[in-house]
């Protein structure tokens, strides 16, 4: 039997580093296999651990403490679990996996990242051998009858991408995996390489074969440390084997690979930004045409790709763009990965057929709403996309149907919002993001997302005023219009979906100024209810202002003028007596 | 290589394929805005200003690197791209931060070019200084002494300490120059052929006369009295303008060749001469009628009014004033009067006022020499009757004012103190409170509500076509010279658009101005204001010689060298502001933070300022891609970008070969070389 314990940077972060430390401690001497995996993507259940009896998963134990360890080992060695049932994943919870569709993913949590022998046991490497007997304008057909298209937000169709850059003239080729994930939430790419580095690898084989590629480069953010070394792992592992370099397994066709630390900057997400970015020079978009399958990296026809699509690739190849069509919608087709978070009671990175419904993820895999509260809005495609209201639950999850609802499809950014969650502060939230994040080089973007933040900030305040409402709406066109590149055109979208569903609370906040969400400070007023209050002095003696007048046992008042609306007194009051106003 | 047919708003044009649309655009005669493009360098896109819509593309392009396909249509002025254009350059201007012009000339009502004449005379080139000066104002010796100079009060440099001595560093210039050997003597086009009367010879009939003259066109001045200068002669006393000054100034305008018919006093017959006989006629003839106090007594004898005692005094005769006069006004006008009086050997001369000092509209030093010479200033008091005997003046009976609230005007408003009178004796009273226009002998011309001569603000026409009005006669009523200055240039613009039978549009300019305070000056050195050396009280008394001794040559050109030169070295030449007037962009619409404002030298021999920078990058891509250096470039991110030398040390700077190509390549005036 074999212990694996999943060690992506979420399991790394919940202790899983140490877990396994203590489970080889406890398993010295003893003949007990020990493993690692990657992320199975059920965060809240960080950290697992997992045994297997050869390929099969027998047991699989979450939210594992080191203190555990001793009696995991014991239960392996004795081939006897039934003592580790408070720990065992329940039925509910099986769930979350059990309901998706896994093919980017399709790895992750059950190979071990670091080893290549692993993924070839797991076909791992065979699609590629395929490829290399077929024409690059094969390769590219079968990609086409896939119906794959970008993963990384925009949708565009991959073999159309792929056959531009093959048929541009160029001294050289390259292509580019665009690892640089920056939306806030999102971790699919990070988890892809993470766990499964060599699904990526063979990804991009195929394509730089498709479109004769000579070099490949993954640019991935300096933030994603584990993932750069795994990957970097196994760039060593594919080259030793033979699927990198000189004449790859005697095909004739060559091709390097390296990865590119990116420092961080969101706007590197973008392809002409990235390019810049490579190329040594500040990240800033080029001006389209030319695209970078004419002119790209140094001026050489280029493909980029993101992860998520790259990692595609290999299962495509292996059992047939058709297999792949067959899941999904009319226009979009296969599957698609998302990292649902926010106020879902299961967050973690989930994969689900096109043409699924919001509702069905959320609350059939997400398990719906946490602390029983009510849904209001989700928000896909982070900075750039937009939210969608609890009407449109059933929207089903493809590129159109989210498109007409004002939204994106994006990279797979999905995070839930609650009743609590005030959407004029969530849409100030992102237009903070992109504000800050503007590559500051044309005026649309760099300026205008500047005084979108100001007036949402005034309005969030408590300071909006009338005509507030109608000069956001106006920026927001001409941003769209006028900014030079995704970021920028993009960059309005929260504001204009929330406009577009939750105009009544933008209204609250500038007629009223009453935020119904009760999340912006500025407009609450915290008070002591005279009936509740027993002058127990814990609220006088926790204020961080002192802001609480009151004798013991006597009534307690709050002075407004000092009251910095922190909260700490509705916190602390066991009697419910401080009312938010 | 074969064309290829395109259109562009509906013109059928060639081009080559490959070629941008800004570049056919401009090769057919059709400017599309751009504030970031170089033909010399690569397309960059930042500005977001040279946006245009192409049939069938969802999306604006750019049209500095979009390439002309055939049967592309092209619009460069639908709405849509009209705004994306303006936000652009709306939302650079939110976030733009420098002086046009400096705020001296934005204050003052003919705009005139304080900052260029300054530097004239600190110089010493006083009669380039004239040169500038009067291409707004003919008569700079006389406003120069006269004018309540707006311009000082919002002179930069009282933010360092003082306000720069302006007015009178104009009269200074004008002085030296009628002194020297070779005056300033303007150009004159030929002749037009085209004749104007102008009616009243104050300074708007004279200002628009000068203009006419210079456009070629012959000009006569009609007016009543024996001489040239209307109010500026017979309204302002000789000790603050001496007659000989005013002569000196007129005669120069005559030498150009305008006809002065003086002792000519229009009416209606001869108004419908004149409109027969000029292809143009202008009503300049000012406001000459007084304003009634409104309170018993005002019919008896030893009441005069302000306007007349000083017209009598500058025409030569003395009014019997007696030895007690009360002048009742806070006025300007009711200090000349006042101080007159003194002059006129009057030994107590009252100033009846119904607010206080600081409401005062009347100059402060006016007061403060008017006290000087013994005037009393009866604050918070208001005539309500003039007693008389014998059917002359003997008191008048003064209500008790005091303050209450501000009203409309922002002053705070007077109100009766219920009971509290004084009575003063006195032999004269002399009401200065305010002037009106006489319509006599022009009855035909509209009026407004107040009974002003109604002119179009905008053009100075009135209901009659080919009659124009302007100065103290229109509209809003009497105001400071320099306004009636303003007017008469406006009114001789448009007289000579009227004349060429071309339209006349009124230039509609906008500025960008800075927001400074006295921190922002902190480290600049001081220099006090020049004290302008005056005659003692005792000595001016009794005399109507002129107060002031003037400034030396040095105290001249020293003050003039204290100008900060808040007004943009680059303002002629800026691509952003004239955008922003052809395309009428409001330039406030955008409101916010601006990003970080300084001027730093950088490279060899250059100043940013940050204010004026808008990131098109052209210093930044010129540097590498020209001249091959790269010591400019984009750092931060987001709202903080900004340009700065890309390394901040001195040898990367003294890699700078000071070519000056960033200087010249900036749109704006953000690069300044430092000299």
């Amino acid at each position: 039997m074999r212990i694996v314990i999943g060690e992506g940077s979420c399991g790394i972060a919940a202790g899983a580093i140490k877990i396994h430390s203590a489970i080889e401690k406890y398993a010295a001497e003893k003949d007990i296999e020990i493993g690692i995996t990657g992320c199975n993507g059920m965060c809240f259940l960080e950290p697992i651990v997992d045994i297997y009896d050869g390929k099969e998963l027998i047991k699989r134990f979450v939210r594992v403490s080191e203190s555990d360890a001793e009696r995991i080992v014991n239960a392996v060695e004795n081939e006897d679990f039934s003592s580790l049932s408070d720990i065992e994943i329940s039925d509910e919870d099986k769930n979350f996996l059990d309901l998706q569709t896994r093919i980017a993913l399709r790895n992750c949590g059950k190979t071990d990242p670091e080893s290549i022998e692993d993924y070839m046991d797991n076909g791992g490497y065979k699609a590629i051998k395929k490829v290399l007997k077929m024409s690059p304008k094969e390769v590219i057909e079968e990609i086409k009858f896939s119906g794959l298209a970008g993963r990384g937000g925009a949708g565009f169709p991959t073999w159309f991408k792929w056959s531009a850059a093959r048929k541009s003239a160029g001294e050289k080729k390259y292509i580019i995996c665009n690892a640089d994930e920056g939306d806030p939430g999102a971790f699919m790419d990070r988890a892809v390489i993470e766990s499964d580095p060599h699904s990526l690898i063979e990804g991009m084989l195929i394509g730089a074969y498709a479109i004769g590629a000579q070099e490949m480069i993954v640019y991935v953010r300096a933030e994603y440390p584990l993932a750069i070394k795994r990957l970097e792992e196994a760039i060593k592992q594919a080259e030793k084997a033979g699927f990198i370099g000189e004449n790859i397994l005697g095909s004739g066709f060559s091709c390097k690979m390296r990865i590119k630390a990116g420092a961080g900057a969101f706007v590197c997400g973008e392809e002409t930004a990235l390019i810049e970015s490579l190329e040594g020079k500040r990240g800033m978009p080029r001006l389209k045409p030319p695209f970078p399958a004419q002119s790209g990296f140094k001026n050489e026809p280029s493909n980029i790709n993101n992860v998520e699509t790259f990692a595609n690739i290999a299962w495509i190849i292996e059992n047939g763009g058709s297999e792949f069509s067959k899941l999904g919608t009319e226009n979009s087709k296969g599957t698609k990965v998302f990292a649902l978070t926010g106020k879902v009671n299961k967050s973690g990175l989930v994969e689900v057929p096109m043409g699924m419904t919001l509702r069905d993820v959320i609350y059939k895999i997400g398990g719906g709403i946490k602390n029983g509260k009510s849904f209001k809005a989700v928000q896909l495609g982070g900075p750039s996309g937009g939210c969608i209201p609890k009407e449109l639950l059933d929207t089903v999850i493809d590129y159109k149907s989210l498109s007409a609802t004002g939204a994106i499809m994006g990279s797979g950014g999905m995070v839930v919002m609650d009743e609590d969650t005030c959407m004029v502060g969530m849409a100030k939230f992102f237009l903070d993001f992109t504000a800050e994040e503007s590559c500051g080089k044309c005026v649309h973007c760099r300026i205008g997302t500047k005084r979108m933040q100001e007036i949402l900030t005034k309005i969030v305040n408590g300071e909006g005023e009338q005509g507030d409402i109608e000069l956001l709406e106006e920026l927001c066109g001409v941003i769209k219009d006028g900014a030079l590149c995704g970021l920028g055109q993009t960059a309005p979208n929260p504001v204009l979906t929330t406009l577009r569903y939750f105009k009544d609370e933008y209204d609250e906040h500038i007629s009223e100024h009453r935020c119904r969400a009760k999340e912006c400070s500025a407009m609450l007023k915290y008070s002591i209810n005279p009936e509740k209050c027993i002058g127990c002095t814990v609220c006088a003696r926790n204020c961080p202002v002192k802001a609480i007048n009151g004798e013991l046992k006597k009534t307690h008042t709050i002075d407004q003028n000092i009251c910095i609306k922190c909260g700490m007194c509705s916190k602390v009051c066991r009697f419910g007596a401080v009312s938010i106003g | 290589m074969d064309k290829i047919k395109l259109f562009i708003d509906g013109k059928e044009v060639l081009g080559t394929k490959g070629e941008t649309i800004l570049n056919i655009a401009a090769e057919n005669g059709i400017e599309i805005p751009n504030l970031c493009h170089s033909k010399e360098l690569k397309n960059f896109g930042a500005c977001g200003v040279c946006l245009v819509e192409i049939e069938g593309n969802p999306k604006l392009q750019r049209a500095c690197s979009a390439a002309i396909e055939d049967n592309m249509i092209i619009h460069t002025d639908t709405k849509r791209v009209k705004n994306a254009r303006n936000a652009a350059l709306e939302l650079i201007m939110s976030d733009h931060e420098g002086d046009c012009v400096g705020p001296c000339s934005l204050n003052c009502p003919a705009h005139t070019d304080v900052q260029g004449y300054l530097k004239k005379i600190a110089e010493g080139k006083y009669s380039e200084a004239v040169e500038i000066i009067k291409k707004k104002i003919p008569l700079p010796a006389s406003i120069g002494r006269i004018c309540p100079h707006p311009c000082e009060a919002k002179c930069r440099r009282r933010l360092v300490e003082e306000p720069i001595s302006i007015a009178y560093l104009k009269a200074f210039a004008a002085d030296r120059d009628m002194e020297s050997d070779s005056p300033f003597v303007p150009d004159i086009e030929t002749g037009s052929g085209k004749n104007v009367a102008i009616i009243g010879g104050g300074p708007a009939g004279l200002s628009a006369a000068y203009r006419l003259i210079l456009s070629g066109h012959s000009v006569t001045v009609f007016d009543s009295m024996p001489e040239m200068g209307g109010m500026l002669r017979y309204g302002i006393p000789e000790y603050r303008l001496p007659k000989s000054v005013l002569k000196k100034e007129t005669e120069n305008i005559k030498k150009l060749g305008v006809i002065f018919e003086n002792n000519k006093k229009i009416g209606r017959e001869e108004f419908s001469v004149l409109k027969k006989e000029y292809d143009a006629v202008l009503i300049a003839t000012g406001a000459w009628k007084d304003m009634k106090i409104g309170c018993p007594g005002e019919e008896l004898s030893g009441v005069f009014s302000g306007i007349d005692f000083l017209r009598e005094i500058n025409i030569g005769n003395v009014p019997k004033i007696g030895k007690k006069v009360a002048v009742v006004g806070g006025g300007n006008t009711a200090m000349d009067a006042c101080r007159t009086a003194v002059r006129c050997g009057a030994e107590e001369v009252y100033v009846i006022y119904r607010r206080t000092r600081a409401e005062a509209p009347a100059e402060d030093i006016e007061i403060e020499e008017a006290i000087e010479e013994g005037v009393i200033f009866k604050f918070l008091t208001n005539p309500a009757e003039i007693i008389g005997e014998n059917g002359k003046v003997k008191a008048v009976k003064l209500q008790i004012m005091e303050l209450d609230e501000a009203d409309s005007s922002g002053r705070r408003k007077p109100v009766p103190v219920d009971g509290k009178f004084e009575i003063l004796e006195v032999d004269s009273v002399i009401a200065a409170i305010g002037q009106k226009y006489d319509s006599f002998g022009f009855e035909e011309m509209e009026l407004s509500a107040k009974g002003m001569l109604l002119a179009d603000e905008k053009n100075c026409s009135t209901n009659i076509e080919g009659v124009f009005a302007a100065g103290d006669a229109t509209n809003k009523g009497a105001s400071i010279a320099i306004a009636a200055i303003a007017e008469g240039n406006l009114a001789a613009a448009v007289i000579n658009a009227y004349l060429l039978g071309v339209p006349f549009e009124k230039a509609e300019h906008r500025y960008s101005e800075r927001n400074v305070t006295e921190k922002d000056y902190a480290e600049k050195e001081k220099a006090k204001r020049a004290v302008m050396p005056v005659k003692s009280p005792e000595s001016r008394r009794h005399n109507f010689d002129e107060v002031i001794n003037g400034f030396s040559e040095e105290q001249a050109r020293n003050e003039a060298k204290r100008c900060l030169e808040c007004g943009c070295h680059d303002y002629g030449e800026c691509k952003l502001i004239r955008y922003a007037d052809e395309n009428r962009i409001n330039m406030r619409k955008y409101k916010g933070v601006k990003h970080d404002i300084f001027t730093e030298k950088e490279l060899v021999s250059i100043e940013r300022d940050q204010g004026k920078c808008m990131l098109c990058g052209l210093c930044v891509r010129v540097c590498d891609e020209k001249i091959g250096k790269s010591l400019l470039g984009f750092r931060g991110r987001g709202f903080k970008t900004a340009i700065k030398p890309e390394f901040e040390h001195s040898e990367d700077i003294a890699d700078c070969r000071n070519c000056l190509e960033c200087e010249k390549i900036c749109p704006t005036g953000a690069l300044k070389i430092i000299k």
